[in-house]
């Protein structure tokens, strides 16, 4: 312990370094953390988190109570991040493959810098971007095959709205980490299976197919812990946080972004938020430990 | 780095000029063009005439042009041009001192004779474990901080991610030999010098890419803005994007607004193609950025992880 306290004297502008870092994450980060605390209590505004009364479980009770908006919200969110990241994966890595093996480097270089725009653009924007092509009057798609379908009243549309959105906006950019793997394939692999009389698909299928797999793997289980977290822009831009559609849109984030707008409720989303960070933690620490199981040297701790 | 030159040339790697690769071609120029669609049909609607757009909806190739949705926009310039201000601020403020403060402490956690960074690397892991959530971070920020309003809401929480210190920190591991350092120490050099002069001017496309990605960030936050921001004249480019989707659907949402009174409104709040002509204006930058930006990424977004 005092040699502990020796070699941090020692280095003391080492200290220095880490110390700005440290205060932003103290404020910024720990202490909201221990605001959870609010789920316990029945807030008060002017009494602030600490002040309020406790009030033991029974936000929980309220949220298990209310079944309908938990359940809604929690299935969404569950749901939304599966379909997102199983068809997210595939493209992303069909993308990459196909930029890879195309021989016009020139061409192939000017699609993936287009590709990779849209993720630059904010879903404030992207929301008018989708009200151009699916508004009622106005839309493209309403105009193009003479329908009238009210997409922003008919909640049945969303799921495949947002998924289509999704995959505009982050396909091209998600492409660009497996494109890195790719590039670090030796070519001796791919001369040696030529000389063996392998053909372009074998290739793909027995060698870039698997020097892929371990950054699939690691990426798929690191997002994991995110199960809980959307992209709330999405779901709270793009639906124009519009009522009628929350059956199918509204997300966990998206629910306590309108809670906090709306200035109610904060027992019972104070719960969910509780809920919310608790799952995800043993979220993370099962995905990471799986990571260590397959890929000791991917593993995040 | 030199060995992804030849492979790029390698005849091997890639089928030659088949018919297979032109079908490829064909394949990947379509996605390309659809990517690319939304982003051109936000350029040709802001030139769209209102009228046009009114009668016949959006149109990838309309007929008739008018330089009216931007006057509209450029009309109500005042707001525009201090909210330009405020993004161009909190993204030029918070990138510079967050890649400042987060290649120190990656520098810091980085060392191998400090014993605290042990310590430091967990406390940098455990908020990417666990959080306290919006509404949390809400009422701390405003009822305990008093930063409701305030433009240092918009800079620090986004201004250290525990992803991008591993970032600059596995750069650093692995690109930036040790020698050169303990070489500059011992020509005299003290930390903070071995720090300014060898480590940080190395670190370069580590810093590009990660400070890309955040003045990205910076550059679309709605959220934040939304939740803390009320004065005009904080309004960042952002947050002026959602308060038109705001005022248009209240608009359209009450259709007993006289007609008079929407004629008197149309000069100030922008319909279609006003809108269109502001989503540029709030993009424009990023997408004249980026293309200089773009080399970096591959080579400086590798991520390893935090433990040692």
């Amino acid at each position: 312990m005092k040699d502990f306290w020796k070699n941090t004297i020692k280095h003391w502008p080492y200290v220095v370094f880490a110390l700005p870092v440290f205060l932003v994450l103290f404020f910024i980060m720990y202490v909201p953390m221990a605001g959870l605390v609010m789920a316990f209590k029945t807030f008060d505004y002017s009494k602030g988190i600490w002040g309020s009364p406790w009030c033991g479980l029974d936000n929980f009770k309220f949220l298990l109570a209310s079944k309908s908006t938990f359940i809604t919200i929690t299935r969404n969110t569950v749901l939304y991040y599966i379909v997102f990241t199983s068809i997210g994966t595939f493209l992303n890595v069909v993308l990459a493959i196909a930029i890879d093996q195309l021989f016009f480097r020139k061409m192939a270089k000017v699609m993936q810098t287009i590709m990779i725009v849209p993720v630059f653009i904010s879903y404030a924007a992207v929301q008018f971007i989708v009200y151009a092509f699916i508004s009622t009057d106005t839309g493209i798609l309403n105009n193009t095959f003479g329908m009238s379908t009210r997409f922003y009243s008919t909640a049945s549309l969303w799921p495949y709205i947002l998924t289509i959105a999704k995959i505009w906006k982050d396909t091209g950019y998600g492409s660009v980490l497996y494109m890195s793997v790719l590039a670090g394939i030796d070519s001796e692999l791919y001369e040696a299976a030529e000389i063996d009389g392998a053909g372009r698909w074998k290739r793909i299928l027995h060698i870039t197919l698997p020097s892929m797999v371990p950054m699939i793997t690691v990426m798929l289980l690191l997002s994991v812990g995110n199960v809980m977290r959307s992209d709330t822009g999405l779901f709270y831009q793009i639906t124009r946080d519009s009522g009628i559609l929350y059956s199918t849109t509204q997300v966990i984030d998206s629910y306590v972004l309108h809670a906090i707008f709306q200035n109610s409720n904060f027992g019972f989303t104070a719960a969910t938020s509780f809920f919310q960070s608790v799952v995800g933690l043993l979220l993370m620490l099962f995905a990471n430990w799986l990571v260590r199981k397959i890929h000791p040297e991917n593993a995040l701790f | 780095m030199a060995k992804k030159g030849n492979q790029d040339m390698a005849p091997s790697r890639r089928e030659k000029k088949t018919f297979g690769q032109y079908v490829l071609a064909l394949i990947l120029l379509t996605i390309t063009i659809i990517t690319a669609a939304p982003i051109y049909l936000v350029f040709v609607s802001a030139f769209t005439d209102e009228m046009y757009i009114v009668k016949n909806g959006f149109k990838f190739f309309p007929k008739a042009f008018s330089f009216n949705g931007m006057h509209a926009v450029l009309r109500y310039g005042k707001q525009l041009g201090t909210s330009y201000g405020v993004t161009i601020f909190i993204t030029l403020v918070g990138t510079v001192f967050g890649l400042l403060i987060m290649s120190m402490f990656a520098y810091a956690i980085s060392r191998k004779d400090f014993r605290l960074s042990k310590f430091l690397s967990i406390f940098l892991l455990i908020p990417m474990l666990f959080n306290g959530g919006q509404l949390s971070g809400y009422i701390v920020f405003t009822n305990y901080y008093h930063l409701k309003d305030s433009l240092l809401l918009l800079i620090l929480p986004l201004c250290v991610s525990t992803m991008n210190v591993i970032i600059l920190r596995t750069y650093i591991v692995n690109s930036i030999p040790d020698e050169l350092m303990e070489a500059a120490k011992i020509d005299g050099a003290d930390e903070f010098r071995t720090f300014f002069q060898i480590t940080l001017p190395l670190l370069k496309p580590s810093l590009a890419a990660v400070g890309f990605m955040m003045a990205t960030a910076y550059w679309n936050d709605w959220q934040n803005a939304l939740l803390y921001i009320d004065s005009n004249n904080k309004k960042p480019l952002q947050l002026l994007l959602v308060k038109i989707q705001k005022s248009i659907s209240f608009l359209l949402s009450n259709s007993n607004v006289p007609a008079s009174a929407r004629a008197a409104l149309g000069g100030t709040i922008p319909q279609y193609s006003s809108t269109m002509a502001t989503v540029i204006i709030v993009i424009g930058p990023i997408m004249i950025a980026y293309p200089f930006f773009q080399k970096y990424f591959v080579k400086g977004l590798t991520v390893g992880s935090v433990k040692g």
